[in-house]
């Protein structure tokens, strides 16, 4: 741990300290006061809209950060070769991609604390000026999905550590974990559409269902966390499905980043 | 024991759409004594800094062992002993000069106290006092050259392998470097430098070595070179000109 720390706290400096983290910053303050505005203009539906609008900004920007600043944190380590500087210490690799992980870790929890704190105190003076507007309105399952879709981010940054971890340009990494992300967020779908029958006019081959089925249980499925539709019709998930979901998280998370250690141990820096 | 030994070290690069292999170095062998300063020359493209990398784990060798005091290279303990400053540093852009000595300080296991101590005393020496609360990307190349020497020293090692010290500085930075090469062999460390300027290798050196086409092609102290009152440039360009092209396979 006492090499950890350092690793994780100059990663985590790097990234908070970065101009896209404050331009992200203001994009989720500008995408929170426009989904007020549009909120405000739907009245029937100004709860559900609201919360659904807040609950999106936080995602897309904790998305932003990972995708603008986490993904670079590592990757451009390589590319510019500012590695050196840590491996040259009594470091060995899988500290250094743990110590990677716990920094980014840091700052994608900063980042949706921040911006969660933004929408709920804006959710907050919502709900003051249209009381009658938020009857069925839960705090819980606001905090709820920005935990998830925490987790969600989480997931995904250990991912691109582990594309990092074999690949050699930030470019490469960035496109699989955007490709990762895409596919991740339509798996769920994909899965129940091909297993519905009924669902297409034409049959489907058995090939392609299997396909699926197998793409299904190797990509994470990112849909798991995407609670924004429950928490805005105030629909609480079962306590099963969070704490599996939770759980699902944890375990692909460990899994992306003991696998990047493996590779990352065998990788030359020239 | 000696600070530095190589033994039999190759390294083969593929490089290119057809993976075509270079060999970079070939049944490299070396022994650096404790207290010298070394100076590693050769041409460009020698494998200088490929056998530098090689010696702080970087890079892999395909053949050959290598040890630091004692220590297999492959070993994290290996490099707790020993600064290393590469050709060219690169740092985080948004840390300070003062933060970056303390993460070296902090991933050497120093305590606060000796982190403090020697950040001062580094930041002082390689003459960063005003900018040492400014961000790196703000720096000049020497003056990331002079935070890269301090981030190298900041846990004392006794051994020093330094890449091009020398590039990027102004004369004022290169004498600052010199200085601190005395200061360390002074000091009885052990300092690996590689260098393409021979008046410093001369001013500095103890012994060298001289790399050419990934072979080692010589190993002798400074004074046996210059007994007859040849330049180190004559027997540099001497013995390159007898190893001929480069050796790909």
């Amino acid at each position: 741990m006492s090499t950890l720390l350092p690793i994780a706290l100059i990663t985590y400096k790097e990234g908070i300290r970065n101009k896209a983290f404050f331009g992200v910053s203001l994009v989720a303050l500008l995408l929170l006061c426009a989904g007020a505005l549009i909120s405000i203009m739907v009245p029937q539906e100004m709860g559900k809209a609201a919360v659904d609008m807040a609950l999106s900004v936080i995602s897309f920007s904790g998305l932003l950060v990972v995708f603008f600043v986490g993904i670079n944190l590592m990757a451009k380590d390589l590319d510019r070769r500012t590695i050196y500087m840590v491996l040259s210490r009594p470091i060995s690799r899988s500290q250094y991609i743990i110590g990677k992980f716990i920094g980014m870790l840091f700052l994608i929890v900063m980042t949706m604390l921040f911006v969660s704190l933004l929408a709920i105190i804006l959710l907050f003076l919502l709900k003051m000026g249209y009381p009658d507007r938020f009857e069925r309105f839960s705090w819980s399952l606001v905090l709820l999905a920005a935990f998830l879709s925490t987790l969600g981010l989480v997931l995904l940054s250990s991912l691109s550590i582990l594309f990092a971890s074999f690949t050699s340009a930030s470019f490469v990494t960035s496109a699989l974990t955007v490709v990762v992300y895409i596919i991740g967020q339509s798996l769920g779908d994909m899965k129940t559409l091909v297993e519905t029958p009924q669902s297409f006019p034409v049959g489907i081959s058995p090939f392609i269902v299997k396909l699926v089925q197998t793409v299904y249980y190797i990509f994470p499925n990112l849909s798991l966390f995407d609670i924004k539709m429950q928490a805005a019709h105030n629909l609480s998930p079962s306590f099963s499905y969070i704490v599996w979901t939770a759980l699902y998280g944890l375990f692909y998370t460990c899994v992306a980043i003991t696998l990047a250690a493996l590779i990352f141990k065998k990788k030359e820096v020239p | 024991m000696n600070a530095i030994e190589a033994i039999n070290i190759s390294k083969e690069f593929k490089r290119g759409i057809g993976y075509k292999k270079v060999r970079a170095l070939e049944d490299l062998n070396l022994e650096i004594h404790k207290g010298e300063v070394f100076g590693f020359l050769g041409p460009n493209g020698a494998g200088k800094s490929t056998t530098i990398k090689i010696l702080m784990d970087l890079i892999h060798p395909n053949g050959g062992s290598a040890s630091i005091l004692g220590k297999d290279i492959r070993s994290v303990e290996a490099r707790r002993s020993v600064g290393y400053l590469p050709e060219s540093p690169y740092f985080y852009d948004y840390l300070s000069a003062e933060e970056l000595l303390w993460f070296g300080g902090r991933a050497a296991g120093l305590t606060k106290r000796a982190i403090a101590e020697r950040s001062e005393m580094l930041i002082d020496k390689v003459s960063l006092r005003e900018a040492r609360t400014r961000h790196i990307r703000t720096f000049s190349k020497g003056m990331l050259q002079r935070a890269g020497l301090a981030l190298a020293l900041i846990h004392d090692p006794d051994v020093v392998i330094l890449d091009e010290p020398m590039s990027g500085l102004d004369p004022i930075g290169r004498k600052m470097v010199g200085d601190l090469l005395v200061e360390l062999k002074s000091q009885g460390k052990t300092v690996f430098f590689s260098s393409h300027i021979l008046t410093d290798v001369e001013r500095f050196c103890d012994r060298v070595g001289i790399l050419v086409a990934g072979r080692l092609r010589m190993v002798d102290s400074l004074n046996n070179l210059l007994s007859d009152g040849a330049a180190l440039e004559d027997v540099f360009l001497r013995e390159v000109k007898a190893a001929g092209g480069g050796i790909e396979v």
